[in-house]
Formats: C-alpha cells, sequence, structure tokens
C-alpha cells in the first residue's frame, strides 16, 4: 500500500465519526436514488410493455348508441390505425349480502386478438360465446374477485334494463384500462367492495342491455405521427348523429391517469430528494476538506518539501471526499436495490399491473455511482485548491491568529456592549466564518423544510378527510337511481326506519362550452337550501347556491380559463333522449378536494333537462345506529343503481393509510439525519480548529458547562436562524412538491397545521442539539496542557 | 521576616503513559512557595519545569503526592475543585500568548474579570501595561510584546494570588522580553502576588527571590537571592 493511502486510512479512522455522518448523507442520496428511479423504470417500463402487448386506446368516445357498421367509417379517418366498437355500462350488481355494489360492463368482440383493449388473463379461463348448457361467461377484475367471490364458476347477479341477470365468473383478467379499477374521480380510493370491472363477450352484452347489433363506445389507436386532435374531431362529427356523450384522450382516462400521476410523482421524488442530499453532503465535504488542508499546512508543506507535487497532494485530499463518495455509494446501492424491488412489488401488487418487471436498473446504478463521485470530486478538488498556494518555508512557520471579525453589530453600542464576552466570540467567530455558517444554516433550512414536507402529507390527507367527510359531505349515504324519478317518489326512501333526513340531488353529465374550447363535467343539481352538502369557494369560504347560474368547478374553471359574470354554453350527455343546450352563467368557482362537478339548483338542473320535479339521486341523513338497516332496505328497492357510505369510504380511505406512514416516518428520518449530518460535521470541525482557545479558556478558569455553552450558543444562532428559515422554506417546498405531483384528478390541499410547524421547530432544535452534545463531548477530555504546549 | 508558605508539594511524582512507555516527568519533589515571592524555575527542556508549573496551576494532578494551597488539599481534586482553584487563585501567562482571536485586547480582558467577584478595573490594568490606546484591537493586529502584555493584564485582573508564567518571554526579542519582566516585577511588588516564571534562560533568574533549578524531573537545588537584581537591568 502506498503511503499516501495509508495516511488517507488513518485519517479515515481518526475522523471516523464526521466520515460516517456525510457517508450517511450520501447513503440516503443514493438508497432515495436508486429505490425511486429503479421504482420508476420498473413502472414505466411495464406499463409500457402492458400497453402495447394490449393495444391502448388513445382516444375514447362514448354515444348513446350506434351500429356497429359505424366502425368502418371510424376506421376510414386518415390517421385512425385501429377501431374496436363494444359496450360499456355500469350496471347495478346485487350481492349476496344484500350490499349494492357497481359494474362496469365492458364488451369484447370475439375473437378479441386483433381489437384494441385487450385483457390478459390472470386466473381461470376464458368465457364463451355460446357456453355449452347455456347461460353467460364473464370474466371480472382481480381486485373484485379477490374482495367479493370465492371460486370461479361463483354467480353475479346485476340489473339490466330492469331485469336480473345471472353471470358466471370463469376467470379473473386486467386491461390497460382497469389497472386501476375506480367507478370515477369522485371517489378517493379503489374500493372493490362496491365496484368492479365485468368483462363479457359482445354478443351477450349486446342481448342483456337490448342493444342488438349496436354499440355505445368506440376506442380508437392513432397512428404513428397523426395528429391526435384532428382525429378526434373527425370521428366525432362522424358519431355526432349518434349522441355523442363524452370524449376523450388516454390521458384522461381515469386508470391511465393516476397511474401515470404515480409514476410521475415518483420522478419526480427520485430527482429532488437525491439532489437535496448530494449537494448537502457535497457541502459538508467542502467544509471538512477545507478544514484539514489548512490543518495540515505543515504537513502539506513538508510533503511539497519531500517533492510531491500540488497535484499528488490536492489528489490525496480529495480521495478522502472520494472514499466518502464510494462508502456511501456502495452502501446506498445495496439499500436502494433492496428498497426498490420491495418498492416495484408493493407497486406491481397495488396496481395490479400483470407485468411485473423486476430488473435491478443498471443505469440508475451506474448514475447513482457516477453522480456522488462527481459530487464529491467536485467539492474535493474546489476545497483542497488552497493546496497549491502553501510554499513549504511559509508553511512551517505557525500561523498568524485569524483575522480581524469586527462585525456590523459593533456599529450599535446599546446593544453590543450588553453582551458578554462569550456572546462576542460567538458572534465574531460567526461572522468570520461567514461561508460556512452559510452551509451548515443552508443544510439546517433544507433539513428542516424537509421535515415541514414529511408532516405535511399527515396535514393534508387528515385535512382532506375532516373538510370532506365531516364538513362538506354531510350525508352518510348517497342514493343514485337508475333513470330519475320524480321528486315525490323519495318519500319511500325518506320514510325508511333511520333515516333523518333527505335531500334530492340530480346529476347530469355534461359538456361545458366556452369559445369553442370544452371540457366534460358533471352538473349537480341541489336545493339551493341544502344542508347536507356545502359547496366551498377556492377561498375555502361558503358559497351559498344560487337559484339561477352555475358554480362551476375549480378544474374546469381553470381548463376553459372561467371566471364569474362569463355565460357558458351547456350540453347534456345523459344517454336518455336527445342532447340539451342552455346557456349558464357562472356564478363562482367551487373547490372539493375529492371528486366533485359543478352546481347548481335543482329548479335549474330541470330547466337544463326541461323537465319538471325530477331529480337522480338522494343524500341522506341516518341515525348512526341504523345505517345498515337502511342500506340493507335501499339495495332491496329495484329502481336503486348504487349506494355510496361515507363511512365504509372513510373506513377504506383510512385503511390504506399505513403505507403513507411508513413514507412520512422514512422521510422525517432522513431528514433528521442529514441536519444531524451537517451540523455534527460544523461542530466537530468548530471545536477541533479551536481547541487551543477552548483550553485557554478552561485556564483562565471557565469550567466544561461555560465552555460548552459558547460553542452552544453559535449553534443556538445557527439553529434559530435555520428554523426561522426553514419553517417557510419548508412552505415553500410544499407548494413545489405538490405542484410536481398534483394532476388534473388529484391535488393536496396545501395545509400546513401549526402543529406541523411546531414539531419540525422541535425536531430541528432536537438534531442540533444532539449533534452538539455528541460533538461537544470532546471538551471535558481537552488536554489542556497538551493543548498549550504546541504554538500551533 | 518569614513569608508565610502559599503552596506545599510534598514529594510530588508525575508519570506519563506515552504509549507503551512510561516517562517519569517528575520524581519526588518537594517545594513550598512563599507568599509574594518572584520565584524562577530555571531547567533544560525535558526538565520538569513545565510539568512543576502545570501542577502547581491546577492544570494538571501528579500521580502522587501531596498538595496544598493554604489549607486546601489540591493533590486529589477533581475538574471542578481545580476549575474553581483556576478561576480564583492563579493567573497564567503562556510562551505563545493564548488570547482568544476573536476578542478585543480589552475584551479579553474583560473575559477574565468577569470569572471573579472583585477584579481590577480593565482600564486601570490596559494603562499600567502600557496599552490603553490599543484597547479596541484585535491579537491579530498587536505585535508579539503587546500581546503578551495582554495577556500578563488578562492574568492580573482576576488579582490572583499566584500569576504563573511559562516562559513569557520566548517568543521575544531581549528588548521586549524586558519590558514584559518589569511588568511581572511590579505586579509582584506592587499587588503582592506570588509570582512563578518557568524558563530556561538562566539570566532572569537574577531578578528572583529564589531560584528553583531543575534537572532530570528533580529539583536539583534551591537558591536564595538575597539582592534581585531589577528586571530592567537583566541582559541575554
Amino acid at each position: 500500500m502506498n503511503v499516501l493511502t495509508r495516511k488517507l486510512r488513518r485519517t479515515i479512522g481518526s475522523t471516523r465519526g464526521q466520515f460516517l455522518a456525510v457517508a450517511a448523507v450520501v447513503t440516503v442520496g443514493i438508497t432515495v436514488y436508486i429505490a425511486m428511479s429503479t421504482a420508476y423504470y420498473n413502472l414505466n417500463r411495464s406499463q409500457a410493455a402492458f400497453y402495447a402487448e394490449n393495444d391502448f386506446a388513445d382516444y375514447y368516445f362514448h354515444v348513446v348508441r350506434a351500429p356497429q357498421q359505424i366502425t368502418r367509417q371510424v376506421e376510414a379517418v386518415p390517421g385512425v390505425e385501429k377501431v374496436t366498437g363494444r359496450i360499456q355500462k355500469d350496471v347495478p350488481i346485487l350481492k349476496e349480502d344484500h350490499q349494492r355494489a357497481t359494474a362496469r360492463l365492458i364488451s369484447y368482440p370475439l375473437p378479441v386478438d386483433s381489437e384494441i383493449n385487450r385483457f390478459r388473463l390472470e386466473t381461470g379461463r376464458l368465457f364463451e360465446k355460446y357456453p355449452q348448457g347455456g347461460g353467460i361467461e364473464v370474466l371480472v377484475d382481480p381486485k373484485y374477485f379477490d374482495a367479493n367471490l370465492h371460486s370461479f364458476n361463483d354467480e353475479i347477479s346485476i340489473v339490466a334494463e330492469g331485469k336480473q341477470v345471472f353471470l358466471t365468473v370463469t376467470g379473473t383478467a386486467t386491461s390497460p384500462e382497469t389497472i386501476i379499477t375506480m367507478k370515477d374521480a369522485g371517489t378517493m380510493m379503489p374500493d372493490p367492495a362496491t365496484f368492479g370491472i365485468i368483462m363479457m363477450p359482445h354478443n351477450q352484452a349486446e342481448q342483456i342491455l337490448g342493444l342488438d347489433g349496436e354499440i355505445n363506445q368506440v376506442v380508437i389507436t392513432c397512428a404513428p405521427g397523426a395528429d391526435e386532435k384532428v382525429v378526434a374531431n373527425q370521428v366525432k362529427e362522424i358519431l355526432e348523429p349518434y349522441g355523442n356523450l363524452a370524449s376523450y384522450p388516454r390521458k384522461d382516462q381515469l386508470s391511465h391517469a393516476i397511474l401515470q400521476g404515480e409514476i410521475d410523482s415518483l420522478k419526480a421524488i427520485a430527482g429532488f430528494m437525491p439532489a437535496i442530499f448530494l449537494s448537502i453532503a457535497a457541502a459538508i465535504q467542502f467544509v471538512m476538506l477545507g478544514r484539514m488542508v489548512k490543518a495540515q499546512r505543515l504537513q502539506i508543506g513538508v510533503m511539497k518539501a519531500m517533492g510531491y507535487t500540488s497535484g499528488q497532494i490536492m489528489f490525496h485530499y480529495t480521495s478522502y471526499a472520494l472514499a466518502v463518495a464510494l462508502a456511501g455509494a456502495l452502501l446506498g446501492i445495496l439499500l436502494g436495490l433492496g428498497l426498490a424491488s420491495v418498492m416495484s412489488r408493493t407497486y406491481a401488487q397495488f396496481f395490479n399491473l400483470p407485468e411485473t418487471i423486476s430488473g435491478v436498473n443498471y443505469r440508475a446504478v451506474s448514475y447513482g455511482l457516477l453522480l456522488s463521485v462527481a459530487v464529491s470530486l467536485g467539492a474535493g478538488l474546489l476545497a483542497v485548491r488552497g493546496v497549491v498556494k502553501v510554499r513549504p518555508a511559509e508553511s512551517m512557520r505557525p500561523e498568524p491568529p485569524g483575522g480581524i471579525g469586527r462585525m456590523f453589530l459593533e456599529g450599535w453600542p446599546w446593544i453590543w456592549q450588553r453582551l458578554d464576552a462569550t456572546w462576542k466570540i460567538s458572534l465574531r467567530t460567526i461572522n468570520r466564518k461567514r461561508g460556512r455558517f452559510g452551509i451548515t444554516l443552508l443544510g439546517v433550512v433544507f433539513a428542516v423544510g424537509l421535515l415541514v414536507l414529511s408532516l405535511f402529507m399527515n396535514d393534508a390527507v387528515d385535512y382532506m378527510i375532516k373538510k370532506h367527510f365531516f364538513e362538506e359531505q354531510r350525508y352518510d349515504l348517497l342514493v343514485r337511481f337508475n333513470q330519475p324519478v320524480k321528486e315525490q317518489e323519495l318519500y319511500n326512501i325518506s320514510r325508511l326506519e333511520g333515516v333523518v333526513k333527505t335531500e334530492p340531488l340530480f346529476e347530469i353529465p355534461v359538456k361545458i362550452y366556452l369559445n369553442g374550447r370544452s371540457e366534460d363535467d358533471l352538473l349537480l343539481g341541489l336545493p339551493p337550501d341544502t344542508t347536507l352538502k356545502k359547496l366551498v369557494g377556492i377561498d375555502e369560504k361558503h358559497l351559498a347556491l344560487p337559484e339561477d347560474g352555475i358554480l362551476v368547478s375549480a378544474r374546469t374553471a381553470k381548463r376553459l380559463g372561467l371566471e364569474t359574470g362569463d355565460w357558458v354554453e351547456v350540453e347534456t350527455l345523459l344517454g336518455l333522449g336527445p342532447a340539451r343546450w342552455t346557456t349558464l352563467t357562472v356564478a363562482g368557482v367551487n373547490r372539493q378536494l375529492v371528486g366533485g362537478g359543478s352546481y347548481i339548483s335543482l329548479d335549474l338542473a330541470n330547466r337544463v333537462m326541461q323537465e319538471s320535479g325530477v331529480v337522480s339521486g338522494a343524500m341522506l341523513k341516518v341515525d348512526p345506529g341504523k345505517t345498515g338497516s337502511v342500506e340493507q332496505e335501499l339495495s332491496d328497492m329495484t329502481g336503486v343503481s348504487s349506494i355510496s357510505s361515507q363511512r365504509k369510504e372513510l373506513d377504506n380511505l383510512n385503511n390504506s393509510m399505513d403505507s403513507m406512514i411508513y413514507s412520512v416516518t422514512m422521510m422525517i428520518v432522513f431528514a433528521a439525519l442529514l441536519g444531524f449530518a451537517i451540523v455534527y460535521n460544523a461542530s466537530v470541525i468548530s471545536f477541533a480548529e479551536r481547541r487551543r482557545e477552548l483550553a485557554t479558556l478552561r485556564v483562565v478558569g471557565f469550567t466544561n458547562p461555560e465552555v460548552s455553552s459558547l460553542l452552544f450558543k453559535e449553534n443556538l444562532l445557527q439553529s434559530l436562524l435555520g428554523v426561522a428559515l426553514g419553517l417557510p422554506f419548508g412552505r415553500f417546498m410544499t407548494e413545489w412538491f405538490v405542484q410536481g405531483v398534483s394532476t388534473d384528478l388529484y391535488t393536496l390541499p396545501i395545509v400546513i397545521y401549526p402543529q406541523t410547524y411546531l414539531f419540525s421547530a422541535l425536531g430541528g432544535v432536537m438534531f442540533i442539539m444532539a449533534a452538539h452534545f455528541l460533538a461537544a463531548r470532546g471538551i471535558s477530555r481537552l488536554e489542556l496542557v497538551e493543548v498549550l504546549k504546541n504554538s500551533d | 521576616m518569614k513569608k508565610n508558605v502559599l503552596m506545599k508539594l510534598d514529594r510530588i511524582t508525575r508519570t506519563y503513559q506515552m504509549g507503551e512507555v512510561s516517562v517519569h516527568a517528575l520524581k519526588e519533589t518537594s517545594l513550598d512557595i512563599l507568599e509574594g515571592e518572584l520565584l524562577v524555575i530555571l531547567g533544560p527542556s525535558g526538565s520538569g519545569k513545565s510539568t512543576l508549573l502545570n501542577i502547581i496551576g491546577g492544570m494538571d494532578s501528579p500521580s502522587s503526592g501531596e498538595i496544598f494551597f493554604g489549607q486546601e488539599n489540591l493533590s486529589r481534586a477533581g475538574d471542578q475543585q481545580l476549575t474553581r482553584y483556576r478561576r480564583e487563585e492563579v493567573g497564567f501567562v503562556f510562551q505563545f500568548y493564548n488570547l482568544i482571536p476573536d476578542l478585543t485586547a480589552g475584551e479579553n480582558v474583560e473575559l477574565a474579570a468577569g470569572l471573579v467577584e472583585n477584579p481590577l478595573s480593565v482600564a486601570e490594568i490596559l494603562k499600567e501595561v502600557g496599552l490603553e490606546e490599543r484597547v479596541d484591537h484585535f491579537p491579530s493586529q498587536l505585535s508579539g510584546g503587546e500581546q503578551q502584555r495582554v495577556a500578563i493584564a488578562r492574568a492580573a485582573v482576576k488579582r490572583p494570588r499566584l500569576l504563573l508564567c511559562d516562559e513569557p518571554t520566548g517568543a521575544l526579542d531581549q528588548k521586549i522580553g524586558q519590558t514584559v519582566l518589569c511588568l511581572l516585577s511590579r505586579i509582584n511588588r506592587e499587588q503582592g502576588s506570588t509570582v512563578v516564571i518557568v524558563t530556561h534562560n538562566t539570566p532572569i533568574s537574577a531578578m528572583a527571590h529564589r531560584v528553583v533549578r531543575m534537572s532530570s524531573g528533580t529539583i536539583a537545588e534551591i537558591i536564595e537571592n538575597k539582592n534581585p537584581l531589577p528586571a530592567e537591568r537583566i541582559e541575554w
């Protein structure tokens, strides 16, 4: 072993505390990078592979009904690659326990081999067009199967066209559009107990839904290079006569949008977390090596005198940083790969992705290694550039005492003169070492900011739950009917035992137009004096529902650039009768944390539909003990298509919060580690540099605690300032993060509770104290005689 | 008139463990330090004189033997007791001054003054050492002699009963060294502090009341000096 290598090894040994602290920061950075980018890579690849394998549609068109042959016309549109005409319809499921659920029936023309949106059989066997022994065979999505069924050949009973129909389940299957099975954007979480996908042969769907020779949905894939919008407009024209209900590109398809949102946020985190950790690690190394070169000036002089070149010596000191990087990166790669495989598996399971690609992402590994080495190399070379200036002869002379530390505060004698000498020492030291103070401060600010960001996740979810389930949705059950009914019929519901209050609801899917642009939305008609639903504006203030005018959803408002006072055109997309057109004035913009739509008064909803006294559902307030029995009785009513229970949704949501707790805890640990590492290193360096000064104080008669408090005052200033800046910075990071992970469907409210700030501040103070006391242990071990004997 | 004993060292031994080797820095050394005297401890490097000074100053403890400061037994004093002893009774002057770089001359003196109940006036003592003009200068703006005078002011401001100086002129030229010695002797005379100077520079011993000559970790001889020379007449 080379002598310099041996020296390096010993230096690492004697500074192992600091070495480990920085290496740990690098480790976290690389771990997060490898884990997140590998999970991203795996998820992205399996998504792409699965989509390609099954020809996921580029565009969806819903119509009321159209002849099957229409697909030929669509096929002829330039830019259209493939077309599939099929039937898709939501129908009620009658479960054995009398609970209600909704099935999304999707039909598949047989054979499916060349159609769009094919599925992959997961278990069981494929359905048959005409099973021997009659009946209807179907496949269901695996989550629904696991939650509701026991074995193949179980029967599902649905209501189609007013009649009960039995379907035999032959297996489970997943397709690109059913990776995440959620009924609509109004649900917060997939709930397989109340919603499932049923896949069946097209001929059977035609039969039970009374659509002989007809379809109600057209899906297309576009040829490479084709302008999707142009193609879509041409297809819409063709479908116009058949009641063009809705059309949207793949990016608005719910399953895809949620999956893509998750993948994008993984990518965002894979980028910004490692960036923070590696930069802080680089900053610490910069400070450490800078100090090391200064402290070993004499050694450097001797080495130069012996004939070592500046380059060799610089490389020697930079090697320390490289060793940190390698140690951190290697451990980070190991942990990262472990975490990546756990994450990929969890994601694959959660998203029900059949194509689970779990490979080692060699690119991420090599990037991780390269990145950490490059960052350390840069920080190292920058820090040790002072080596060049050391002249052998000069370096052997003791260095003159430090510079003049006069600072701006001294301009205000009334403050300055009140400070005791130890405060003056602390303040002047900070002033003189501004660069290092700044770097440490930056680390503390980031660490405290990360704490705020981590704790914010809890706040956001808690706030959403509180607002959504306890303040804004005040009903217990939401009932929807198969088709609109007269309002008087709600009496049948309100007279049920346990129903405290019933309020009508009229839901109309619509297209909202402004200046030639349009957006799909849901109109919700409510009585203006509703007590079961609270509407709020973007400013979180209560919004009264006007008799006339529309409280447009924040999403539509944003997409169309709507403002209060605008006039919009509304086209109904209800599959019954012809489309109705109305012009409405925007009375305000409402925000709903989960799902939502645009609100109008019940009367106005009737006018829009050119009806009167009609409703499509009801919101119920129920005696707390009676929810079960009311739900039971509602389930038995034939006109009811679905019942959603707030309590069940809440339970379902709470159950899926566990994984969030893990990631939040992990983030908190990472943030604390980051803060600890930088403060610890700064304290150790500051202590090492000032051994002589501190020993002098001890000799003069200062006690250990008094000397420790001197260092503590510097740390205190650092932590107070760091926390004070870290809290608002945390909020800024949160906003940035939310922006990064928000999708059209989901956005987190930027709500940070006061206790989050309090805990982040306390957390910040705690890691600073811990680092300080660990670093200040050395004071009691100061060898007074040893320290003072040498002139340097 | 016979002087009172301020400090009594009785068969002090100090052994250092340097790796696997035991170094006997002090062997069975006994010495009485008298109140108000100016004592010079003389010896070549390695003779144990600094070890002796460190033990007298409460910076180090003996491996065996007894030390009394007045009635107080310091032989097995803990860190707290030694700190209090240094704080209240001892002033130190080092070869390399050891001023706090981030404090001005005045503040360095203040720092020590703040530690005791009844210090001298900071302004007075700085005037005394001739640095009234340099109060607001930082150590890096002062010459070596000036720095040493600040260090002496810092030590003296506490009115210590014991002023210990480790090679106080070691880093200074003769002329400036002389003024430092004058200062020390004046503090001894006017404030009545007992001054102990450790040096390898034999001529300095001429100003002492008594001279302790150290050799190989023990006291070779103690010479009483009936007619100490004024410091300004010392030359080397």
